[in-house]
């Protein structure tokens, strides 16, 4: 290999190898500093601007809204467990399986509504334009995944017909 | 001792002389070669090729050095992006997990 192109060759690694360590050194460093795992509002205060009163405001519904979340979170578990128990044992769909799985259903369906309830509330608590923007991001965020899942899975039972 | 000798016999000792020290043989085109070389001598140097130049301005101190601080500032705001970003995104995950933990998991 010529001298030249040798220089060029190695000036590139040399960049590549400046550039890919600063990157990384400073990706590094910004993630620490900014990420703040103790405060579960943090995110709430620097993406809607919140002042304190509103902060305020918001954790107090956050703090209420908490427990009820976590005694609704329990309720899902144990019936989801009881529906394992029913399913483990046999290889028949029997009604008690069909039964639990509407429990759990009627369940998960209070669960999203008393959450749907809280982001609204918490939406009220921010300027309105900011409000508007959080529920919707909210509401994409937690019904966002299933909604677009659905459609998906329609899709492929209508091709499962035509086929 | 013979001071003036006869000149028909220098003229046999040169010829004799000429005859015992044969010039060697030129190699072909040997004329058209010394003319090229001759002709290459003469003509301005050639200009060096743009690798070559880009070779030299590399290793000036000056550009090197400025050329080095541009990629690691460049690297340092690319990284400071990106970790503001993923740094956003676990706090928003930190907060929907908070709030919406079946949404989450």
């Amino acid at each position: 290999m010529n001298r030249p192109l040798l220089i060029l060759v190695g000036a590139l690694t040399l960049g590549a190898a400046i550039f890919t360590g600063s990157y990384v050194t400073a990706r590094h460093a910004t993630v620490a500093c900014c990420t703040k795992p103790a405060d579960d509002l943090d995110w709430l205060r620097a993406e809607f601007h919140l002042n304190e009163a509103e902060m305020a405001r918001v954790r107090e519904l956050h703090e209420g809204y908490r427990p009820k979340c976590a005694e609704m979170c329990a309720k899902i578990a144990a019936k989801k467990s009881e529906l394992d128990s029913v399913l483990g044992g046999s290889t028949n769909f029997t009604a008690g399986a069909q039964t639990k799985l509407n429990e759990l259903a009627v369940l998960r369906a209070q669960c999203q509504a008393q959450m749907l309830r809280h982001f609204v509330a918490v939406s009220q608590a921010m300027p309105p334009d900011q409000g508007r923007r959080y529920l919707a991001k909210m509401k994409r965020l937690t019904l966002g995944s299933r909604e677009s899942m659905e459609p998906s899975m329609s899709d492929e039972a209508g091709h499962e017909q035509h086929h | 001792m013979k001071e003036n000798s006869d000149p028909s016999d220098d003229s046999r000792i040169s010829a004799l002389l000429r005859e015992a020290r044969q010039a060697p043989e030129l190699p072909p085109r040997f004329q058209q070669n010394v003319w090229q070389r001759v002709e290459d001598a003469q003509a301005p140097a050639k200009s060096a090729s743009w690798l070559e130049n880009l070779a030299d301005l590399i290793l000036r101190p000056r550009f090197a050095l400025a050329a080095a601080a541009v990629i690691l500032l460049a690297g340092v705001c690319a990284g400071a992006s990106q970790g503001r970003q993923v740094a956003r995104h676990e706090a928003q995950m930190n907060y929907l997990a908070s709030v919406a933990p079946t949404a989450v998991h």
